[in-house]
This record gives structure tokens, sequence and C-alpha cells, in this order.
């Protein structure tokens, strides 16, 4: 098994104690950092997905695997650095205004940034202006996600929609949405760009709807 | 048998408020055996009458107890104000959100415990015996003596307990993180003896039968830990738990949202009597599979807009009356298998259609 492969197998496995020192050898080893982040940790969070997605693992084991990431990237960012390598993207997410819920949020959002984002977490109960002022603080961020768990707070994703159409900036981002209570056919009622229905796809979604920005 | 006799309202049991809305007098029908003796009689799957359902049941979570208070769960005698925040049993702040209808710990708050394996350090339990057990009683003198099945919430349960002491992931991953396993043992261990104390409170001054145990396991699409996961850490708690009710005569209603069909057979081995769950789970399945181990708490669903006219209302009670119908004929093969929700005792044409359905059925 290569030294990649280790680090991969290790991330995939929540193996959080070994990956950081994995991914100095491999580095010493002389292996670029591009390829330990997209093989070794990218890869392996895709797997993760995967398998979350099929009910082969839970919330606990890719919760470990994306803590065992995290180890890995503490490690190869300063060669990351030194490289010029950049997030495949920057994405804004956060849980609609009136909700609090932030459990799927947050898995939403390891999951992106496993698969190669830069995310700006907003948090919980997040009003519309807050989600516009940092799209105007981050022109390059591509693509807004929006959260809420309760049938009653769905609305207020419309509201967020309907603001960042008024604020003039709908064309500037790719709003993709989810939560419990959210539908295809909801998502295109608001008018967002896509919907995913658990923590694994939205991160498919957010690289599909990435490359329709290109 | 005259179910139309049986099922005659011959009186007026006292009701509670849930926090601060009314659930008026409740019905006492003319049944041949009360509503506790049935309901014994149905657990034990012996010489039961009807299936038991809604009004058979009364529901009280008194003030008394910071947890209901904090989670703007009060079931009393007396109109409950729901606060905007509170602090529960172990000190840990809830906040009302009136969208959920309920109250949550707010994401971002200082967690109580930080480091699982310094719980003790931070956790400081509650001394059960110093609330006003001797006044609830008083208060709840009528309600929890009159036959019907008292049933009690318990918030939180242990996974809940341990999410709201250290925020979701970090309660999600101590579950595997061999270096935390151990804390999230002991700390378990220890609020089983607290549930132990609870318990024998709530049997000795409130005469509860049911403690409605309140542990989500799962989310809309999948449990939140494996069935491996749930038998190392959760079933040998929960066990404990349904030990301690089951020893003084009482069961346990599991609560758990989500779709968590495959942990039934934890719940099972924990010894969990009555399961609430959720419609995503095919609980048609469940009873078939598991209806001799567990039974199911379910109830027609009624979710759509409450009346706010007259003529609203009749349109209301059309299309609940049609909602229990189908929900009779649905369930009807597996109504020895379940009971019906004691959250809609105020509907009293479900109670009627149950019991004539069941009592029918049974006497054959």
């Amino acid at each position: 098994m290569s030294k990649v492969q280790e680090v991969a197998a290790a991330v995939e496995n929540g193996k959080v104690k070994i990956v950081a020192g994995l991914v100095q050898e491999a580095l010493d080893e002389g292996v670029s950092a591009d390829e330990i982040l997209n093989v070794g940790m990218i890869g392996a969070m895709g797997v993760v997905g995967e398998k979350f997605k099929n009910n082969e693992i839970f919330v606990p084991e890719m919760l470990i695997a994306a803590r065992a990431m995290k180890k890995g990237i503490e490690v190869l960012t300063p060669a990351l650095k030194a490289a010029g390598s950049e997030p495949i993207g920057k994405l804004i997410l956060g849980t609609v205004a009136g909700d609090l819920h932030d459990i799927g949020k947050n898995l939403v959002g390891m999951m992106i940034e496993g698969a190669g984002f830069d995310v700006i977490d907003l948090g919980v109960d997040v009003p519309a202006e807050k989600f516009i002022e940092c799209m105007k603080a981050n022109p390059d961020c591509k693509i807004v996600a929006l959260s809420a768990l309760l049938t009653t707070t769905m609305p207020a994703i419309k509201n967020t929609i309907d603001a960042i159409v008024a604020s003039g900036l709908r064309d500037t981002v790719k709003i993709m949405i989810g939560g419990a209570p959210v539908t295809q056919a909801f998502a295109d009622e608001v008018g967002a760009d896509g919907y995913s229905e658990d923590a694994a796809s939205a991160a498919e979604l957010a690289k599909k709807l990435l490359a329709e920005t290109k | 048998m005259d179910i139309k006799e049986e099922l005659k309202v011959v009186g007026e049991l006292d009701g509670v408020y849930f926090n601060s809305f009314s659930f008026g007098k409740a019905p006492k029908y003319n049944t041949p055996i009360t509503p506790k003796e049935n309901f014994l009689r149905f657990m034990k799957g012996k010489d039961y009458m009807w299936t038991p359902c809604s009004a058979d049941f009364v529901t009280i979570m008194p003030s008394i107890l910071p947890d209901n208070v904090s989670r703007a769960f009060v079931y009393d005698t007396q109109a409950f104000d729901i606060l905007p925040t509170a602090k529960d049993m172990f000190g840990v702040e809830w906040e009302y959100v009136a969208s959920a209808g309920g109250a949550m710990v707010r994401p971002g708050n200082p967690v109580l415990v930080p480091d699982i394996c310094e719980w003790e350090k931070y956790v400081k339990f509650p001394d059960i015996s110093s609330y006003d057990w001797e006044g609830a009683k008083e208060r709840f003198k009528n309600v929890v003596n009159d036959d019907r099945v008292v049933v009690s919430w318990v918030f939180n349960g242990l996974f809940e307990r341990l999410i709201s002491f250290m925020e979701f992931e970090n309660a999600a991953l101590a579950l595997i993180d061999e270096d935390e396993q151990e804390y999230v043992h002991s700390l378990f261990s220890r609020l089983c003896d607290m549930y132990d104390e609870l318990f024998d409170k709530l049997h000795t001054y409130l005469n509860v039968d049911i403690v409605y145990f309140h542990d989500d396991w799962g989310s809309q699409r999948a449990p939140f830990f494996s069935k491996a996961v749930a038998d190392e850490m959760l079933v040998p708690y929960l066990k404990r738990v349904c030990d301690s009710l089951h020893k003084r005569g009482m069961f346990i209603d599991f609560h758990s949202c989500g779709q968590v069909e495959i942990l039934v057979p934890a719940m099972i081995e924990a010894g969990v009597d009555i399961w609430s769950g959720q419609p995503m789970n095919d609980r048609k399945r469940i009873m078939t599979n598991y209806g001799d181990d567990i039974k199911l708490n379910l109830a027609p669903d009624m979710s759509y807009a409450m009346p706010s006219s007259q003529e609203e209302a009749a349109e209301f009670a059309r299309k609940a009356e049609e909602s229990i119908k189908t929900f009779i004929n649905d369930y009807k093969p597996y109504m020895k298998s379940m009971v019906v929700s004691a959250m809609s005792a105020g509907n009293p044409k479900l109670y009627e259609l149950v019991y004539a359905a069941t009592r029918e059925a049974y006497s054959k």
C-alpha cells in the first residue's frame, strides 16, 4: 500500500491519531501535497460519503473521518500553500432565520469541506441580510447553501432567496437548499438551483453547481 | 356486550393544562373494567378487552421538574406560561423556539462538558428529592387516582442528555472514540442512578404507570449510530432504565424520532415495552416482525391546520373522522401490537371508534 493510500485508509477509518504522521511521511517521501489532498483526503471523504449515503456507516464514523482529515490538513497546509494550491471553490452555508437546528447543516459543511471547498459557516438562525453581507464580502463565493429543519421555517428559505434576488446578487451565485422537510419540488418552487437529501449528496451537488459556474 | 352503552359518558375526570392551554374535563366512559386494568391486562397479553387508546391515558409533566419547564413541556393542573429560556436539572439553558413548538439548546452556547473525560468536574447531579413532590402529589391527586393510565415524559434520555451536555457532534463522536467511551459509560451509569430515583418519585408521589422516555436515536433518513454502537454504548443503560421501571410495575414508552427501524431489536434487547416512532419507519412491518416483543404507539395523521372559525371547525371534524377511519382500517390487523397515542386524548371520536373496533374484535 502506498503512503497516500495509507493516508486515505486512515482518513476513511477515522484514525485521528496517526493521520498527521502518515501525511508527514508521505510529504517526506516526496509525494506532492496536491496528491495527498486529492487522493488521501478528498478521495477518502468521497468514499466516506458514499458509505454514509448507503447506511454502511453513520454519523459518528463520518465525524471521526472528518476529524482525521482535519488533522491531516493541519500538516498539509504549509505544503499546499507553498505549492500555490487553492480550495476548489468557496461556499456560504447557514441555517435560515428562525431555525436553530445545526446538526444536518454541520454535516453538510463537513462533507463539502471534505470535497475541497472553503466553507464559510454563518451558523444558525441567520437572517437574509447576513447571507447578503457575506456574499458582498466574498465576491469569489459561487455557492450559497441554505438549511431548514422545520416546515415552519421553510418559508425563510424562500425569503432568503427573494432577498438575494432583490439585492441584485442572484446571478452571481448558485443556491442549494436542504433539510428534513425540503424537497426538489420545494426547491423548484422557491427558485433554488439544487436540492440534496443528505450530506454526501450535498457535496456532490456543490461540485456540480460549481462546475456550472465555470 | 353493548358497545354503545359502554361508550356512554358517565362522568367527568379532571383535566390538565398543556402549558397554558386547558384540555378541560375528560370523559369517563362506562367501560366494563377500568382503563388501567385493561392496560395492565393488555401489556400482559391476557384478557384485555380493547386496545388502550387516547382517553385511557392522562399525561402529566409537573412544573416542579426543571426539565419539563426548560423543554416548555408542562402538563400540570394549573396553567404554565412558557419561559423564553430556562435551565434544566443540570443547569443547561434551553431556549423556546416558537416555530418548533419546543425548546432547544442554542448551538454555540458554551457547553456544560467541554471534555467528557472530565465530566465529573463539570456535572453537578440534581437532588431529585429536593423538588416539591408533596406539593405535586396534592395538586395532582384528582388526576392520577381515577383509574386512567398515568403517563409522564422524561426529558432527556441518555443520548439526548449527552448532546445537551456537549453538543451533538461531540456527543456522537464520544460514542465511538475509544479514548472517550469509558467516560460515556460512567456518565450513563450515573444517569441511570438518577433516573432510578426520579422514577421512584414519579411512581410514589404521582402514581405514574408509564414513563415516556425521550431519546432521539435517528434523523429522517437513518439512525444516528449503528446497531453495534447502540448495543455497546446505549443498550446496557437503557436496560437499566427499563429495569428500574419494571421493578416498580411501571412501563416504558420509548420515544425516538427518526428512521431507526434497524435499532428496534436493540430496544427489544433493552426491555422497551412500547416504542413511539415516526411514520418514516415501516411500522406495519415492525409489528409483523416484532409485535410479540414490543408494542408501537401510533396515532392517526391529523397534522392539518387547526380550525380558526366555525366553518373550518366543521371541516376539521370531517377530516379528522376520515383520518381516524383510515387509521383504523389500516391498522386493524395490528391492534394487538399497538396502543393509540395518549397525545390524542382530546379526540372522543378516536376513542369511540378504536374502542368499538377492538372491543368487538377481542370479544370473539
